[in-house]
């Protein structure tokens, strides 16, 4: 009797509650127009895309643009893959997975998209390396870029008159003065793995090959051999940063920093927005690290931050070219760095956010090589390794292991290479 | 310990000794939900002093970003069906095997198999059940709700199955001699019987189903339909994290479920087994 | 007839609920035991491999050493648990004043997100827990001890243990509501109080909710995973990986897929293995009593 009453009511219940969230749905689905629908993996930027999404959409008849920004999207792309639910539009990253998404024949060529003319060289370079062996054709489209290497506090550079360090003895000569004024020169925030990466990457970028994995997955070369460097002058930075950095996260770096506590921060422009929330009127700047030891050996670490992807499956290519004219509009992309300090992919005159004054050199000569960590899989877990040896701090066993590890993780994609080079005689 | 008619201080000095390791947190928890981005420090006096202000507008301004009543009428109907689903077909099954398991084979094997059911990495089912119920039209709430009813099987059949331990047969055997049939024996004798189990069940069952991401993530990906932990998700990002709107959501989504259980735990306690054995 | 009766009913009952079971459960087993024989990444085209992924198990130091890990946990975490959950539940079901307003403060610890456990835990651990040990003076604490590869897995512990004792104790209070006034009132006339009469009247009552609360926790915590998340990503140095979280980090988010389903296919086994273990021996303690 009494389970009797309890499925009633429960019956009652779900019939409501349904009813309800029918009306959610359902009311703007539109027979005529022509549905183009973008997944984006940047939840940060949800608020630009939704403009964007209301922009378009009150500016066409014909196609009806969704654009969702949902916060692990990666695993979200993923189940709808293995669904066959694609999108039409994916705006991603420029890293590994995109390199296996074009390898799995996800995506289209888009060659033929009159747009990517005007965008920078350097950055479908960048895109056309990510592919794992060469494809005919085009997948990409870069939006916008981001960019790694020291933030520092300007205000207090000022005071004292300390310059941007160019080469690696200036940087090392700075910290110890700036050591010497009392001061803690960086802030390191390591109990977050992936934050090791930031001064592994901005260093790599300057020591090692721009292509060192393909040279390592051809065979020709090894990481002991090219990455000694970076990791021996890694562990000289440690001694500049908090005596246990290992305890403090990636959030507690960037509220030490943002109130003052380190001079520097070597981290990727993308953290500047984190720490405004907490100092929103902290003076700062960035520059290129300058690992090597020659001025003219650096390069700015710059890597593909959104990139957009049609899907194979895309039934409207016209429409999501349409689309993607008007995400490409100056006006858009204007507004789109202005809300998250980012470079734009695009050739043209953009007002570029103050934080990156220091980079500009470096970024109007198109001096850019891409994040080293785009290439590795996530499964080898470099960041933890790269924390595990600053831990230890045995380079030999580090590099030891990052050779060993790299030939288990890729084997999939050495055979692949192998396979193509005897196909295409070489 | 029992028979004593006054207060048992001991217990409570403990119980009160215990409690500061879950006041401590709820403090920084609740401070912090009121507190401003720019008031968050790494010092411990910072951490532990009380916000400048106490406004609501961490409040106001989490329910605009999470939708808040549109997630939790969602959560609230996939927990609700989820758990009266779950009394009514988790019970009935318990107590059919639980009955049975002890003299034959296929019952004792459907419920070793069922109950070994809880051991399935949630991982590998992600994938293939991502892709099963977009196969059979389910990638949506109902969906969720299906998948939520077979997830809690195995615990909640052991559960039942173990509280049917304690009740005699005898009270079944009573019914039959009158010529109640099995089905209407149930509902009648062992299901109110069973009511302390039921809240206890109820209460597991609904945290685990409220506080749930990934499930509700992988179906009902791409579809409008968000729930209260898939919204709170938004705060999050990997070079960003707002804690201050997201304690404040975290602080609103813990009331409803709070509520819930301070019921059921008087259904827990005041259990009818007691009067009814004797 | 009465008795045919009552087997058709049963039937009736199992068969549709161990269709849905089987529908949800084990049919998507199936596919992915079968994805655990290929390379799949959880997208796009694979290839079969045959055993490569079982043997590269084995001599995978990192599953190694995730196993060592996750057992370890598991056990102290269990035992921490249940000792701690078992006296709450007694007290909270003694005579007590302001019952409800305990049982509603035990069971907070549950209903935290895990953002927001991550967040207070690592604040405690990285900036109080060590200025309260330096101010007493103990100097191997007074550094974060999630920053350290041989103390993080005490950090984790705490917090599932933190979380747990809720769920446990409500398990043991229904439990307790199973045991009848009289056998007290018999006990009382015996003369059996305080230790001697739990020893020997409640844990022999409660003994199978002894057993599913054992069976819970283990299981539970050899799943860890929302924790690890939360405190510490397995890190520092990789010492805090647990099984599940190599599973789900490398199979999902990373491009394992195939070689985490041949993961996960072993570590149900393995803790199907271990749990039947732990109720064929309650079950014998069961009878024993």
């Amino acid at each position: 009797m009494k389970g009797k009453k309890i499925k009633r009511l429960g019956l009652a219940a779900c019939c409501m509650m349904a009813a309800l969230m029918m009306q959610g749905c359902g009311s703007n689905k539109n027979g005529q127009k022509i549905e183009i629908e973008i997944v984006q993996y940047k939840p940060e930027a949800a608020v630009y895309f939704d403009t964007v999404e209301e922009a378009f959409n009150a500016t066409h008849d014909n196609i009806h643009l969704t654009i969702s920004s949902p916060n692990d999207a990666m695993t979200i792309l993923r189940t709808r893959f293995i669904r066959e639910d694609y999108p039409d539009i994916i705006g991603i990253g420029g890293d590994i997975n995109y390199s296996y998404f074009v390898d799995a024949g996800i995506l289209a060529d888009v060659s033929d998209y009159e747009g990517i003319n005007n965008i920078k060289p350097a950055y479908l370079n960048i895109a056309e390396a990510l592919k794992l062996v060469p494809i005919e054709g085009s997948y990409a489209l870069p939006y916008v870029a981001n960019a790694a290497g020291i933030l520092y506090n300007r205000d207090i550079f000022e005071e004292n008159g300390w310059v941007i360090p160019e080469n690696w003895e200036e940087l090392i000569a700075l910290c110890d003065q700036i050591q010497a004024a009392g001061k803690m020169p960086f802030y390191f925030g390591f109990k977050d793995t992936w934050t090791c990466l930031a001064p592994w990457n901005a260093m790599a970028v300057d020591l090692a090959p721009a292509d060192v994995t393909k040279q390592v997955n051809r065979g020709t070369t090894t990481f002991a051999t090219e990455y000694r460097e970076v990791s021996e002058k890694y562990l000289q930075l440690l001694q500049y940063g908090p005596s246990d950095p290992f305890a403090y996260g990636y959030n507690d770096a960037c509220t030490a920093f943002a109130r003052g506590e380190s001079v520097m921060y070597p981290i990727g422009s993308y953290a500047v927005p984190q720490i405004l929330t907490v100092n929103p009127d902290l003076n700062v700047d960035s520059f290129v690290m300058p690992a090597n030891d020659e001025k003219d050996g650096n390069t700015l670490n710059s890597g593909v931050d959104l990139l957009f992807a049609v899907t194979a499956s895309c039934e409207n290519k016209e429409a999501a070219y349409e689309v993607l004219d008007f995400l490409y509009a100056d006006e858009n992309i204007q507004q789109y760095i202005d809300a998250q300090n980012a470079i734009p992919c695009k050739e043209g005159e953009f007002q570029l956010a103050s934080m990156l004054d220091g980079m500009m050199g470096y970024i109007e000569a198109g001096n850019m090589t891409d994040y080293q960590d785009h290439y590795y899989p996530s499964e080898m877990a470099v960041d933890a390794q790269i924390q595990t040896f600053l831990i230890n701090r045995d380079v030999d066993a580090f590099l030891k292991k990052f050779d060993t590890d790299w030939l288990r993780y890729n084997r999939d994609i050495i055979r692949l290479v192998q396979k193509y080079e005897e196909e295409h005689g070489k | 310990m029992i028979e004593k008619k006054n207060t048992n201080w001991l217990a409570m000095a403990l119980l009160i000794l215990g409690l500061s390791t879950i006041a401590f947190p709820l403090y920084l928890t609740i401070v912090i939900a009121f507190k401003q981005p720019s008031e968050m420090t790494n010092s411990i006096s910072g951490i532990l002093s009380l916000p400048k202000t106490w406004s609501l507008s961490n409040f106001r301004e989490a329910m605009r970003v999470t939708n808040f009543w549109h997630s939790l009428a969602n959560s609230l109907l996939i927990t609700i069906v989820t758990v009266v689903l779950s009394i009514a077909i988790h019970s009935i099954m318990g107590y059919a095997l639980g009955r049975n398991k002890a003299g034959n084979k296929f019952y004792s094997f459907v419920y070793l198999f069922i109950v070994s059911g809880m051991f399935v990495p949630f991982a590998i089912l992600m994938m293939p059940l991502a892709k099963q119920t977009a196969e059979m039209g389910l990638a949506n709430w109902f969906g969720v709700i299906l998948l939520y009813v077979v997830f809690y099987m195995p615990m909640n059949i052991l559960l039942y199955s173990g509280y049917l331990v304690n009740i005699p047969m005898a009270l079944e055997e009573a019914a039959r001699v009158d010529g109640a049939s099995t089905w209407r024996t149930y509902w009648k004798i062992i299901f109110p019987i069973m009511k302390p189990m039921h809240a206890t069940v109820a209460v597991l069952t609904a945290l685990s189903v409220w506080n749930d991401v990934m499930t509700p993530l992988v179906i009902m990906a791409g579809s409008e339909t968000n729930t209260l932990p898939l919204a709170q998700l938004n705060f999050q990002s990997q070079f960003g994290t707002n804690y201050n709107l997201a304690f404040a959501s975290y602080l609103l989504s813990l009331i409803p479920i709070l509520i819930f259980y301070v019921i059921c735990q008087k259904q827990i306690l005041n259990g009818v087994v007691n009067g009814a054995v004797k | 007839m009465m008795k045919n009766e009552r087997k058709i009913t049963f039937l009736c009952i199992t068969i549709p609920i161990l269709a849905l079971f089987v529908c949800f459960n084990t049919i998507p087993l199936i596919r992915g035991v079968i994805y655990s024989f290929t390379n799949f990444k959880g997208f796009g085209k694979y290839d079969w491999v045959g055993m490569r992924n079982y043997i590269d198990l084995f001599s995978d130091a990192r599953v190694g050493k995730s196993y060592l890990f996750t057992f370890k946990l598991a056990i102290v975490t269990t035992i921490v648990v249940n000792v701690i959950s078992l006296l709450l539940a007694l007290a909270l079901n003694g005579k007590i004043r302001a019952k409800s307003f305990f049982r509603g403060a035990y069971f907070l610890p549950n209903i935290l997100g895990a953002l927001v456990v991550g967040y207070i835990f690592n604040y405690f651990f990285t900036y109080i827990f060590p200025a309260l040990a330096s101010m007493v003076g103990i100097e191997s604490l007074s550094t974060s001890i999630l920053s350290s590869p041989s103390k993080a897995w005490i950090g984790i512990m705490v917090v599932c243990a933190w979380q747990a004792i809720a769920m446990n104790t409500i398990i043991y209070i229904s439990g307790l509501q199973t045991v009848p006034e009289d056998v007290y009132e018999a006990g009382g006339l015996d003369g059996a109080t305080g230790w001697k009469q739990f020893r020997y009247l409640t844990f022999p009552l409660i003994i199978p909710f002894f057993s599913i609360n054992m069976v819970l926790c283990v299981k539970n915590f050899l799943m860890v995973f929302d924790q690890i998340m939360a405190l510490t990503k397995g890190g520092p140095a990789q010492s805090t990986e647990s099984i599940s979280y190599l599973i789900y980090n490398n199979g999902m988010s990373g491009g394992q897929f195939g070689f985490q389903s041949a993961n996960a296919v072993v570590f149900f086994l393995v803790i199907v293995f271990v749990s039947v273990a732990q109720m064929k021996f309650s079950s014998s303690k069961e009878e024993q009593l």
